[in-house]
Formats: structure tokens, sequence, C-alpha cells
């Protein structure tokens, strides 16, 4: 089975800052994979650099079957990140909805501008994720009216209206009031028992536990451990992993 | 003072403390405006009576105010006024280039293409680095000696908009960044490219933040649309003015007509402005 995200000998350095160092990594179709670590671990840096939001220094990123080495320039590479970009969804810890647009716009936007789908066929697939993160009320509303879970949850509708191969949560759940994290949890949950890729960035053990098919651990920017849960979470084989989950759990 | 559960609707209920600081606050704010409003009659009566032609004597001072010719101001005041429409008129033409020309500095400043962030860079610091004044008469005299004559009205608005849309990148730079990481971010992760990101996401949101500053330079440029009087083929309030008193040789009567017809078009936009920022500023709650 070919893998929907393969991440090849990465490297990033921020100047002279190295701040991922040679990781490999996959996800497989239908597989939840759960990114864990300090802050400033660079798990963060490795989501963004799916997308291409950070430009990795060295290695490849492959998408959905499409490759994209690092460190090329041109109208060529730019055409094959969009290509990467339009197969990837992503969640902002900060949620980043469009202020100036209503809830039904902000999800509309990307299929009707760069997809170029008619408008009432965006309409159509983003009122149908919308009731599947509970907001259909909430449709002509701005997003300064939504709290802190339902602007996260909109932005997950956001994301999966552009119906992406492989949906990337940077933190989705960290900006938020402790008592609306449940929420975007609870959807997230739902999506990943309905078979959607996922690739999430957390400090959410619990969530890691009970949702992820595979953890991933990283420390200073290298990929020391991974393993499915009930491995990882009981019997982590590395010392690093084993101090960082002592204190967390 | 503790106010305990009193029935409700009773009258004579004692108020909290809390009530009697905010009547307080709200009474000393209302003695201030008070105040405000007082003084700025008496200031404008001084004003009247200054040019009153009023003249006494209070014991061994002898009081004289300057007599004005209220013949001349009858006669050329409703003369001077057509010159409001004009002024206005050249103002409005002028911020609207002033603002395409600012959006494209501003455009062009945040550029990483070399030549365009250069020819930004360069239309600022020309326009910048030399006088209003020069510009406005540049247009009128300078360019008919290589052949190239406006008309009186565009050589106007060509100067004033280059000159004020210089200026007014720096708004538009500023709305522009003012726009979070995030949002460009979050647009490009959906797939969006530069220039879609910029008209539909970034835009949109930079000139909600520009439009207040753009009304202060529509006010100042009400003003210095004056200026254009000095080439005499706009015949705005101030040409008007500069004309009747030069022919009568009634310069202060003429000039005092102008300035008060300035100084009642800078308070009514003013108020506009007033009412716009609330308005935009009702928006963000």
């Amino acid at each position: 089975m070919t893998p929907i995200v393969r991440i090849s000998n990465l490297d990033k350095y921020f100047g002279r800052l190295h701040v991922l160092k040679n990781v490999s990594a996959e996800v497989q179709p239908q597989e939840v994979v759960c990114l864990i670590g300090r802050s400033g671990s660079g798990k963060s840096t490795l989501l963004r650099c799916i997308n291409f939001l950070e430009e990795p220094s060295a290695g490849t990123i492959e998408v959905d079957g499409l490759a994209v080495p690092a460190g090329v320039r041109g109208k060529a590479h730019n055409q094959m990140v969009h290509n990467i970009r339009i197969r990837t969804g992503m969640v902002f810890q900060e949620f980043n909805l469009f202020p100036h647009l209503s809830v039904i716009e902000n999800i509309v936007e990307a299929p009707v501008t760069v997809k170029k789908l008619p408008k009432e066929q965006a309409i159509e697939i983003g009122e149908k994720f919308l009731s599947k993160v509970g907001l259909t009320h909430k449709r002509d509303e701005y997003p300064n009216r939504l709290s802190g879970g339902q602007k996260q949850r909109v932005a997950i509708a956001r994301a999966l209206t552009m119906e992406p191969k492989v949906m990337l949560f940077d933190e989705p759940t960290s900006a938020l009031d402790p008592e609306l994290t449940g929420e975007v949890l609870d959807v997230m949950k739902k999506l990943a028992a309905e078979g959607t890729t996922m690739l999430v960035v957390t400090h959410e053990m619990g969530f890691a536990r009970e949702v992820c098919s595979r953890v991933l651990y990283m420390e200073e920017g290298e990929l020391i451990e991974e393993g499915p849960p009930e491995t990882m979470f009981t019997t982590p084989v590395d010392a690093r992993t084993r101090q960082f989950l002592d204190r967390v759990l | 003072m503790a106010v305990t559960s009193t029935p409700p609707a009773t009258s004579a209920r004692p108020k909290s403390q809390a009530q009697l600081i905010y009547e307080q606050y709200q009474r000393s704010q209302r003695q201030f405006t008070l105040g405000v409003a007082a003084s700025w009659g008496l200031l404008l009566v001084l004003l009247f009576f200054l040019f009153s032609g009023v003249q006494f004597s209070l014991g061994p001072l002898a009081i004289r105010t300057i007599r004005l010719d209220g013949e001349f101001m009858r006669t050329w005041l409703p003369d001077i006024s057509r010159g409001i429409w004009q002024t206005i008129q050249i103002s409005a033409l002028s911020i609207l280039f002033a603002t395409l020309m600012a959006l494209l500095a501003a455009l062009g400043r945040l550029s990483r293409v070399a030549p365009i962030y250069a020819l930004s860079t360069f239309y600022v610091s020309l326009i910048r680095g030399t006088p209003l004044y020069l510009q406005v008469i540049f247009f009128f005299l300078a360019l008919p000696q290589l052949g190239i004559i406006l008309p009186g009205l565009w050589a106007g608005v060509l100067a004033l908009g280059l000159n004020y849309g210089a200026y007014m990148s720096e708004i538009f730079r500023a709305g522009i960044l003012s726009v979070s990481k995030g949002q460009r971010e979050a647009a490009i992760a959906l797939g969006m490219t530069p220039g879609q990101t910029m008209r539909r996401i970034i835009l949109p949101q930079a000139l909600r933040f520009a439009i207040p500053p753009t009304g202060n330079e529509f006010i100042a440029m009400l003003k210095d649309s004056a200026l254009v009087s000095a080439t005499g083929f706009v015949q705005e309030i101030m040409w008007r003015a500069v004309h009747a008193g030069r022919a009568n040789f009634r310069n202060l009567e003429a000039l005092l007509i102008a300035a008060a017809f300035y100084w009642v078009m800078t308070l009514l936009f003013t108020g506009v402005q007033g009412q716009l920022e609330r308005y935009m500023a009702r928006g963000d709650r």
C-alpha cells in the first residue's frame, strides 16, 4: 500500500538552527498518527513542512504519490507544491478563520476560487461538513460571534470541504479553554472513526492514547521512537521517550 | 455600603456605592463638556467682535476693532461660495487617484521582486523629497513646455493625487501588515495562490483598516487643494477669494470668507469622519 504521506530524510534549518534532523516518516491511508514531544522539539515544523508552509532545507515530501524534493525553486516546483496543498487539509492552533467572511463563506472560499467548483456545489459540500461538525445553525454567523471551540470546528469543516487526502492538525486544542477542548476532540474522533487519514501534533495524551493508530515521539528535531499507543505509553523503549511520558502522563 | 435584597420597584431604594460613584463621574463629565462648549462659544464671540468694527472707549482705554467692508462681503460671498463645489470635486477626485497610487505603492513596497520594490520606493522618495507646491506648479507650468497640456482640473488632480498617494502608501502598507500571518498561511494551506490570497483575504481586511485614516487624508486634501489656485486654472474657493480680493483691494475680507468656508467644511467632514470611525469600530465587537 502506498502511503498518503511519506517524509524522507527531511532536514530543516532556521538560519543556523538545525530544527529537523534527517526525519523520515510515513502515514498510511486511514491511519491516525499523533506527533508528540516537548515544545520546540520540531513537531509543528515537521507538520508545516508537509504542505510547504515551511520550505524544507533537504529531503523529500511525498503526498498521495506526488514527490517534491526540497531546495528547488521555479514555476514547476510551485505547481507541485500547489498540488500537494490541495491534497492536504490543515487545522491551525489559532483557527485562522477569515474574519471578514461568514462561516459558510469561509468554507466555500477555497473550493470556489481554487478548485473552481460552482458555488452551489461548493455550498452543498460545505453544508455537509458543517453539519458533520455540528454547526449548521451557525452557517451565516461571522467568526467573531463564535466560541473558540466553534471556530476550530468551522476551521475543520473548511479544510474538509476541499476533500483532502490527509488532514494535518497543528495543536488544534492548545488555544482553547479547557472546557472547550472536548467538542473539538469529539469531532476529530468522529473523523478518525470514519477513516479520515490524519496527522496530529498534540499535547492531548488522552486523545493520542484513545484515537491514534500510531504515535511518533520527537525530541530536538529527531524522531526518537514510534509505535502503537498501547506499547508507546506503557513500555517505551528509548529512555528519552520514557522520561517525557513520565512527566506528562 | 452594603445593599441587601430590597424588594424591587420601591422608589426610595437606596443607591449603591457603585451607582453613586458612576453618577459623580457622569456629573463631572457633563460639567467638562459644558465648560468646553461655553468656552468655544465665548471664543467665537470674541473672534466676531474682533472683526465687528465696533469702536468705544472704556475710560482712558479706546477700543477699536477691525472694520470689514460689509458691502464687498455681501456682493462677493455668493461668487466665492461657488468655489466650494470645485474644491470638493478636486479633493474627491484627487483622493480617489491617491488611494489607487497608495495601494499600488504599498503592494510594490511589499514585493520581493527587486524592480517593483525599487519603483515603489523611488516614487515615494521622489514625491516626499520635493515640495507639494513645486509639484502642483510643475504640472501646470513645466509640462506645457514639453508639449503636454492638461486641462486645469486634471493637472491639479494628478499633482495632488501623486503627492497624497506617496504619503498614503504607508497607511495601506500598515493595513496590509496589520493582517495576521495566520490569515496568509490559512489561505495558502487551502491552495490559494499569492494573488488570490492578497485579493480575497488580505486586502479586504487591510482596506477596512485603512478607511478611517483615508478619511483624515481627505480632510487634509480639502485644504491642500487651495494650492491649485496658484496656477489660475481651477476656480475653487481659494482662487475665487484671491481673485476677488485683489481686484477690489479687499484681500482681508475675501480671505476671511474663504477661511470660513474651509473651516466649516472641515468641521462638517470631521463629523462625518467620526461617525464613520464609530461605525467601522462597531464591526469589531
